[in-house]
């Protein structure tokens, strides 16, 4: 008995041992090790926060549940019947290649094979009604996820950027606001059986997804849309090259309302280049160097022009370096000084001039600044001095970043304090010589604009989480202030004046005081690099509205206009190109944004009306009404009394100039058989145009300033129109009245 | 109290003897004189209720079926559920044969074991014939349905739709044999004649056709059973000292020789999770993330994860490996303890049996009890290289279960008459 007892306490006894060793010492290793075996963790995705207008309502970015489909060839029967059943019922489901799919079933030690992404709500059912019709219950699964929607499309790509596969921000308030949007996936833990069958009766562990915050932005779609459709008409009017951009700030908060750049692209489908001229590009390029090509097209067409490239303000940056020379004291408003159309400088070959050629004269400061006169803001800078003027420069914002809520802000490049010789001093003074940022350009125009404050430029007005509480909300304060009020509003009022009848009247809006200048910067670098081709230009409008009480911003600029004779073109100045979209962009925004028009008489005067209607009424009916307006009639067709009118040019509702004309049609008589084909306007004077009208049965409709040439028609040359059709007609000087002519040899 | 209940109805009730304690292969002559003198019973009747059940013994008995069945149900609804379609698929038929096997025991334990001297040439001649039927259908004849073949073993006979291992009945019969030869030739166990010389003609003969089944773990628990009660039967040490000697010299050639696999069977089992390639540790891998997720207090009764079609077989050979993962060490340990208990007692018992057979057949069944029950557990711990071994009591298998309970019913049919204090 005691070798029995011994014997078995030391059988026992060893298992015992062994236990204690599996149980204690391995026994954290051996769970784990079960644990991992057994437990099939997912990951929630967490859905990305949604992206809202200033509106708050017009959803700009938002996500949907998608799902993706993964195959678990480990859990497929390994039988060709089965395998062949699987491939062959989900490969037209999933459009994917069948023979392919046939393999990946035949996986035998793989768990996860995704062999689709991003399924919508239709594919998934379609999928789940196969794996049901045919009795298959593992091996197959559906796992949730999203995909990101821009139900704007282009309207505002370049702020909001895109995500790439796995959700992630690419670019854009995408990228930047990543963390915010984003949100934490969670995780669901569940347990399966050595079948990879769910267990039914142990819980699933399940920490649910924290779906990411919500972006109010400071964009406003409609004014977002604006921009980008005056950008995109100015750059097919002007054959623009190298893009475009219009930034549209609240001057007092720095919000940014709109901010337009071309290229663009759909961030529905980032990865397909839209640029025309871009395409075009590449397809001229041998076979071997288009796919290359088309890469860097996708990267530019990404970029956001307005913060990420930095461009030659030229003559706009005069308003700044105006406002430093009145703030320093160094000149007054009705300072004089003499323009003799260039001025030299020594070790310089030639001198460096004016835009116009003899100069412009003795003038003020104020006539200087609305002339755009070269040789008066080299004075400035000369008295300034290069100390003074990089301080100013500084303060204004444009030797860093503006801090703006966008990936990819640039640095600017300029001449340091040491290297600020008087040449480069000189060339700084009036715009030239230095690359920013439009977004510098823009917010520095807002300090003009508030009284001298410089703000922060943001595009996220407030984070809000899935409860609707306010997570964070945009700094707005100021960040200095870099000018008196006094010298803000000394600017402000020769920036008026410069709209309205100086070399920035392209950007003239009836019914707004609007202040404005123009620039038009040469492509200095560009040039000497190849020096065999003209120079390119950047074609530039900046200001802001309404002079009384200035609340918005506006930058708009043109890169490389004037198509690809440009030596020849008519559209290189910052007046004639961008001028009237400036124009144009504000007269449609301001309203919008509350900005109540306020006409002056001879305003009022031009204002178009808006036609009454009339079809359907009789003839006498009709010129009782349309007399009553002033407008004059014609008729075509029966014009016995009584006769009722059956339509109408221009239509009831649409602009009609005062003292304009009404065509009316009688019975038998369709708009459609007078038809007349629109002439082309361009260059005509107010006098001319009106006459070329006139002779082809047309209306005209004025806008900008009057007193110079046709810079834009609404209605391209050529187009078949009614009989009668109003045709708006912007003025805008069309010579170069900012640049300056000859080459800097530096 | 059951005791006096019988001595009411007029049975006889031993008058109280100290228990003897400590070895008792030396004494176990000693007790034999009073009480046994004063009973006289001339011949043996063929039911004889004797002195009455050892209560210990039969608790023990109760306790390890009882846990057994819970634990039976517990380790095999899920993967019966799975795989028969049947949560209760198991639990049913081994309740079901539990019920019989108690009924069985306790009529057993009424039958006087001295009858089993007289079947002794039967049991044997039905044992081997079954042993052979199993090798010419299984072995020679392939007969699948008659002998069914798991891997390379043929342990299974199919006789009219019941399915039982020959093999099982092969280590009552050796018990019995043995414990019928020894108390025959008590006299001359020292000598190699009739101490070893027979018993291992009898052990071979046995030994070599449940071999044949290539039925490993069978073979060595024959061994080791017909091994010990020689012991405990008088034959000399030296010839166990020569057997052992044999058998280890035996399995090193075995490991040597049996080539490349064999030597891979051993990494293996030193290290399960770093196998060589071709040696399928994925059972022993399973008991151990079973055994190690149990931790000190398990996870509770009915919580294994394991056993949800990742353990193969639970309920069977590796049904412990279920145990430690739900009841954790503690409980693993309070199983070995009641495992100790009954063997402690089954020995108890038998060495207080009134004669040697009695002695012999009750060490017998309860060396069989125990050493299934150490060497289950020590492959489900990994502690020995994982052979085909079933846990008395707790794996499933419905005539396994018949016929241990049979042999309990044996056990307590001896301790009716043995020289133990009935409480």
């Amino acid at each position: 008995m005691g070798l029995t007892a011994v014997l078995v306490i030391l059988g026992f006894g060893a298992a015992a041992a062994s236990l204690f060793h599996w149980q204690i010492v391995r026994g954290e290793e051996m769970r784990t090790a079960a644990m991992d075996q057994s437990l099939r963790s997912t990951a929630l995705p967490a859905m990305r926060g949604t992206i809202y207008d200033a509106t708050g309502t017009k959803v700009l970015a938002q996500s949907a549940s998608v799902w993706t489909v993964v195959l678990e060839p480990a859990f497929i029967a390994k039988d060709e019947d089965t395998r062949r059943l699987i491939s062959s019922g989900l490969a037209p489901i999933l459009e994917l290649d069948e023979e392919e799919l046939y393999q990946k079933t035949g996986k035998q030690d793989s768990y996860y094979e995704v062999i689709k992404r991003k399924v919508e709500t239709e594919t998934r059912d379609a999928v789940n009604q196969f794996l049901v019709d045919n009795h298959i219950d593992s091996g197959i699964r559906l796992i949730d996820d999203y995909k990101r929607y821009y139900p704007y499309g282009r309207v505002a790509s370049n702020i909001l950027g895109f995500t790439g596969m796995d959700g992630n921000g690419l670019e854009g308030l995408e990228l930047y606001y990543d963390d915010e949007l984003s949100g934490t996936p969670g995780r669901m833990v569940s347990a399966r059986n050595g079948w990879n069958l769910d267990m039914p009766f142990e819980k699933e562990q399940m920490v649910p997804a924290e779906n990411g915050n919500d972006l109010v932005l400071t964009i406003d779609e409609t004014v977002q849309s604006i921009l980008k459709k005056y950008l995109a008409e100015g750059i097919e009017k002007y054959q623009v090259k190298n893009g475009a951009v219009a930034i549209m700030m609240d001057v007092k908060t720095g919000g940014v309302i709109g901010l337009s750049t071309s290229p663009d692209y759909d961030p529905n489908d980032p990865f397909t280049v839209l640029d025309e001229r871009m395409l075009l590009e590449i397809e001229a390029l041998p076979d071997d160097e288009q796919d290359e090509a088309y890469s860097a097209a996708l990267n530019r067409q990404w970029r956001n022009k307005a913060v990420a490239d930095t461009y030659i303000p030229g003559s706009v940056f005069k308003m700044c370096v105006g406002s430093m020379g009145l703030e320093e004291g160094v000149i007054e408003e009705a300072s004089q000084w003499t323009c003799t159309g260039g001025m030299h400088f020594e070790g310089m070959k030639d001198d460096i001039s004016c835009w116009k050629s003899g100069g412009h004269g003795t003038t003020t400061f104020r006539e200087g600044l609305c002339n755009s006169c070269n040789p008066w803001f080299m004075h400035v800078g000369d008295l300034l001095g290069a100390q003074t003027f990089a301080k100013y420069r500084e303060a204004f914002g444009f030797t860093e970043k503006t801090g703006i809520d966008l990936p990819g802000e640039s640095y600017s490049i300029y001449h340091s304090v040491d290297a600020l010789g008087p040449v480069e001093l000189a060339c700084e003074a009036f715009g030239q010589n230095f690359t920013i940022t439009p977004v510098q350009m823009i917010t520095a125009c807002c300090a003009v604009a508030n009284g001298g404050y410089l703000v922060r430029p943001h595009v996220v007005d407030r984070i809000v989480d899935q409860e609707g509480n306010i997570v964070k909300t945009a700094d707005t304060t100021y960040r200095r202030q870099v000018i008196s009020e006094k010298t803000a509003s000394t600017i402000t009022d020769i920036l008026r004046q410069n709209a309205e009848s100086g070399t920035a009247d392209g950007g003239y809006v009836a019914g707004y005081r609007v202040c404005g200048k123009t620039g038009t910067s040469e492509k200095v670098d560009k040039h000497n690099e190849d020096p065999t081709k003209h120079m390119e230009y950047i074609a530039s409008y900046c200001g802001f509205a309404p002079a009384e009480d200035p609340q918005y911003a506006l930058l708009v600029f043109f890169d490389e206009p004037g198509g690809d004779d440009v030596e020849n073109s008519a559209f290189t100045g910052g007046n004639k190109v961008a001028g009237p979209i400036f124009s144009k962009i504000m007269e449609e925004v301001l309203p919008y944004l509350g900005v109540d028009a306020q006409y002056t008489e001879e305003e009022y005067e031009q204002l178009d009306l808006v036609s009454p209607s009339v079809t359907g009424k009789t003839l006498e009916e009709a010129y009782d009404l349309l007399e009553s307006m002033g407008l004059s009639y014609s008729i075509i067709g029966s014009e016995e009394e009584g006769t009722t009118i059956t339509a109408q040019i221009p239509e009831s509702g649409a602009n009609v100039p005062k003292g304009g004309k009404v065509v009316l049609y009688t019975e038998g008589y369709s708009e459609d058989s007078t038809l007349v084909e629109v002439p082309d306007f361009a260059d005509y004077d107010l006098a001319n145009a009106s006459y070329l009208a006139n002779i082809n049965g047309l209306q005209i409709s004025v806008k900008g300033a009057s007193d110079s040439t046709v810079s834009l028609q609404s209605i391209d040359p050529g187009t078949k129109v009614k009989l009668g059709t109003v045709i708006t007609l912007t003025f805008a000087d069309g010579t170069i009245t900012d640049g300056h002519s000859v080459e800097l040899n530096e | 109290m059951a005791a006096q209940g019988r001595t009411a109805r007029g049975l006889r009730r031993i008058p109280q003897t100290a228990p003897s304690s400590g070895s008792g292969r030396q004494r176990r002559e000693t007790p034999e004189n009073k009480p046994r003198q004063r009973r006289t019973r001339q011949k043996f009747q063929i039911f004889s209720l004797g002195q009455g059940l050892d209560m210990p013994l039969f608790v023990f008995i109760m306790v390890l079926l009882a846990v057994g069945l819970v634990m039976l149900f517990s380790a095999s609804y899920a993967d019966s559920y799975y795989r028969q379609g049947d949560s209760y698929y198991y639990i049913s038929r081994q309740g079901l044969f539990a019920l019989a096997g108690v009924v069985a025991m306790l009529f057993i334990s009424t039958f006087d074991y001295h009858h089993f001297h007289k079947l002794v040439m039967p049991i044997a001649a039905v044992t081997l014939v079954m042993l052979l039927a199993v090798v010419i259908f299984g072995r020679l004849l392939h007969m699948e349905k008659i002998a069914p073949s798991e891997g390379v073993a043929v342990r299974w006979l199919n006789i009219a739709g019941i399915q039982f291992q020959p093999s099982e009945l092969a280590k009552f019969a050796i018990i019995l044999i043995f414990a019928h030869m020894i108390s025959i030739n008590a006299a001359q166990m020292h000598t190699f004649r009739y101490g070893v010389l027979p018993f291992l003609g009898v052990l071979g003969l046995f030994g070599l056709l449940i071999f044949l089944e290539h039925h490993m773990s069978g073979t060595l628990i024959i061994l080791l059973i017909g091994g010990a009660m020689m012991f405990v039967g008088g034959t000399r040490p030296r010839w166990f000292i020569l057997g052992i000697s044999v058998l280890a010299a035996g399995l090193i050639a075995y490991l040597v020789f049996g080539g490349g696999y064999q030597t891979g069977r051993v990494i293996g089992w030193l290290d399960p999770f770093n196998a060589p390639e071709g040696v399928d540790t994925y059972q022993t891998r399973q008991s151990l993330y079973a055994i190690g997720s149990g931790g000190f207090l398990g996870l509770g009764l009915g919580q294994s994860r394991q056993k949800y079609l990742y353990l193969p077989a639970p309920q069977n050979d590796f049904i412990f490996a279920i145990i430690c993962e739900e009841l954790g060490m503690v409980g693993a340990l309070a199983i070995m303890v009641l495992f100790g208990m009954l063997i402690w007692r089954g020995m108890y018992v038998s060495l207080k049996a009134k004669d040697r057979f009695g002695m012999l057949l009750g060490l017998g069944i309860t060396f069989q009890v125990g050493i299934q029950a150490v060497l289950n557990i020590c492959v489900v711990t990994n502690t020995i290289p994982n052979t085909g071994i079933s846990l008395p009591f707790f794996s499933s298998g419905g005539t396994a279960l018949l016929m241990l309970l049979g042999e309990m019913g044996i056990l307590l049919n001896i301790s009716r008459s043995a020289n133990v204090e009935k409480t």
